[in-house]
């Protein structure tokens, strides 16, 4: 017999059962992606980490898993970059402000900040990889006194799918941040270097024992990004990654985000290299 | 332990003396060869003499479908669903069953307890039943033997002109009270002789498992399999679900119901990007296989299978998780097995 005392009813939860938040804000950031400002009710903050998800759901429709692009320094409500690929996101383009969705969350563990503090941080963050990541970017900014120096290494395939525009353009003009930005193919307007977004890692000024990295991008993306931080000399013990997965029930019950033994919903999705680097399945 | 005699044709009457106190659900006949757990409504149509039954009673704790939360469309409001607790005797169960539901007990309460199942497990009674162990059953080789009575309030074991009733729990004793069983003297006969084993040690399953992730049995057992997911479907410990919002004709609600899902199924691992993390049979053979035998076995050093041999009797490509195993134990010790 499987040796453990079942939990009784009145220690159980509820645990798929949404509260109802108001969009705020919507603005369109490129052809796909949206940036919707959500409150919850009452003025209750989210309390996430950076790299901490929700899923977010439209009764009739559905619910999917979101990660959050704002960091918790900004107070009252909370931002998700979604971009337009399926059902439930196509519905979600075209509610407005004032509307109200279904959130659960935030749930997974959100990068160990701990681990970063007092640390240079470096983001590589590719395409629509850079949603998750500026939260932790902006939780950066906001607590200047608590990091070092913060790298951004971001790549799209074009500079019509450059997210966060207007931030991009601040970070760039931050003598503070070493901001590096590359795209696969460039328009005829496009100034900036082209390419994959591992050619700007080679060029990056480091102090290798005392950055901590973290990459989120297509899973295409994570070997290669990997070993040019490692032919860089960038310690594996430095390494964090985000992964994606489908985090349907986000409570580690469903089984849909399994990555050989770890849930994605619960032990990441921002996983420490050395611990996922024993898990086949996961890069 | 008092072990009490019931005659073969006063089963209907034990079945009957129960219902007077709860509902009880036993299985029944389906066609010639089938048969369901159902709620009794007819003490003489339950039966104890079956092979298996097609779904296992996690299907009353963990439904195929299961409305989570119903909502209001004019509203835009929500509601949690009504979860009622079984309280209800299940009768005629067979001891991998009830292993079965102790490994679910398990997944709904660890980390996150979900009230769902936990609310749907309260009151549940089980009596037991031994059997014979016919060309699919290996339980012996997961440790849980025909006549394991771990868990049960009852347990019933077969004899030739009837059974051998022993009550286990204060809460077994109770519900036998009223009817008159003479006393049982003669001790219990031998166990059924399993068929089907798994040459797998409990000791060396961590051993086994470890070096297997590579074997060449997961693209062989690809070649024959068709991705249909009913080894997910009929497996008593399975417990994966999709979510689904269901919205009425009217279009002024609806419900979001969770269904039972699988693992063997392209779509499991897909996400809204259109990546599918297990793109491969192979790959899917192994994760449900790995799930059985390695993943939760790490954790709880116990095998997730409880050898009722469903997957492989109803596989419709005619593979048998027996000779995975036994292929990998084989390669393990370097010996030569029953190939796939």
């Amino acid at each position: 017999m499987i040796n453990f005392e079942m939990v009784s009813p009145d220690n159980a939860k509820d645990l798929y059962l949404p509260v109802m938040a108001e969009i705020i804000k919507v603005e369109q950031m490129t052809e796909l992606e949206t940036l919707y400002t959500v409150a919850l009710p009452d003025g209750a903050e989210l309390g996430h980490k950076p790299g901490q998800f929700v899923e977010l759901s439209i009764f009739g429709v559905g619910e999917a898993p979101f990660s959050i692009s704002s960091s918790p320094t900004m107070p009252g409500v909370f931002e998700l970059g979604v971009r337009k690929v399926g059902m439930l996101t196509e519905v979600l383009s075209r509610m407005q402000p004032g509307q109200k969705v279904g959130i659960r969350g935030p749930f997974g563990n959100g990068i160990d900040l701990e681990n970063f503090k007092g640390k240079d941080v470096l983001i590589v963050a590719g395409g629509i990889g850079l949603v998750p990541m500026r939260s932790m970017i902006n939780y950066v900014i906001d607590n200047q006194q608590d990091f070092g120096k913060l790298h951004i290494v971001y790549g799209a395939r074009t500079d019509s799918e450059l997210l966060f525009e207007d931030e991009l353009e601040r970070w760039t003009a931050d003598a503070g941040i070493d901001y590096r930005v590359t795209v696969d193919q460039g328009s005829s307007e496009w100034t900036g270097p082209t390419g994959v977004i591992t050619t700007l890692i080679p060029g990056l000024e480091l102090d290798l024992a005392n950055t901590v990295c973290c990459i989120c991008g297509p899973p295409v993306m994570y070997r290669f990004a990997l070993m040019a931080l490692k032919s860089k000399g960038l310690p594996e013990r430095n390494i964090y990654m985000s992964l994606e997965r489908r985090m349907k029930c986000g409570v580690g019950k469903c089984g849909h985000c399994q990555i050989n033994s770890s849930y994605v919903c619960h032990d990441g999705p921002v996983y420490h290299y050395p611990e996922i680097k024993s898990l086949q399945e996961a890069l | 332990m008092v072990q009490l005699f019931l005659e073969s044709d006063r089963v209907a009457e034990l079945v009957a003396h129960l219902m007077k106190q709860k509902s009880v659900f036993a299985p029944h006949a389906k066609g010639r060869k089938s048969f369901a757990f159902e709620e009794v409504k007819d003490p003489s149509a339950a039966v104890l003499d079956y092979p298996r039954v097609m779904h296992s009673i996690r299907k009353f704790f963990f439904p195929p479908q299961e409305t989570l939360m119903t909502f209001d469309l004019k509203e835009n409001t929500c509601s949690v669903a009504e979860t009622p607790a079984a309280d209800a005797i299940f009768f005629g169960v067979h001891s991998y069953d009830l292993g079965a539901v102790h490994r679910l007990d398990y997944n709904f309460s660890e980390g996150n307890p979900e009230k769902n199942y936990i609310a749907r497990r309260q009151g549940a009674v089980f009596v037991g039943v031994s059997y014979k162990p016919d060309e699919f059953h290996f339980s012996g080789s997961v440790g849980i033997d025909p006549y394991d009575t771990a868990g049960f309030d009852i347990f019933l074991t077969k004899l030739l002109d009837g059974y051998i009733v022993e009550a286990l729990t204060p809460v077994g004793e109770g519900l036998l009270d009223g009817i008159e069983l003479p006393a049982h003297e003669a001790g219990k006969p031998a166990r059924g002789h399993f068929q089907q084993h798994i040459y797998l040690p409990q000791a060396k399953l961590g051993q086994v498992m470890d070096g297997s992730y590579q074997n060449e049995v997961w693209d062989d057992t690809a070649k024959k399999c068709v991705g249909c997911g009913t080894c997910n479907l009929v497996c008593p410990t399975c417990y994966c679900f999709t979510v689904e919002d269901e919205v009425n004709v009217q279009v002024t609600g609806g419900s979001r119901d969770r269904r039972w899902d699988g693992c063997m199924l392209r779509d499991f691992s897909a996400v809204a990007g259109g990546e599918v993390f297990r793109e491969t049979l192979a790959e899917r053979q192994r994760h449900r296989v790995f799930r059985k035998f390695k993943y939760i076995s790490d954790e709880t050093g116990q095998p997730w299978c409880v050898g009722c041999g469903r997957c492989t009797a109803c596989c419709t490509a005619g593979i048998s998780i027996v000779n995975i195993i036994n292929r990998l134990v084989g390669d393990y010790e370097k010996v030569a097995v029953t190939p796939i």
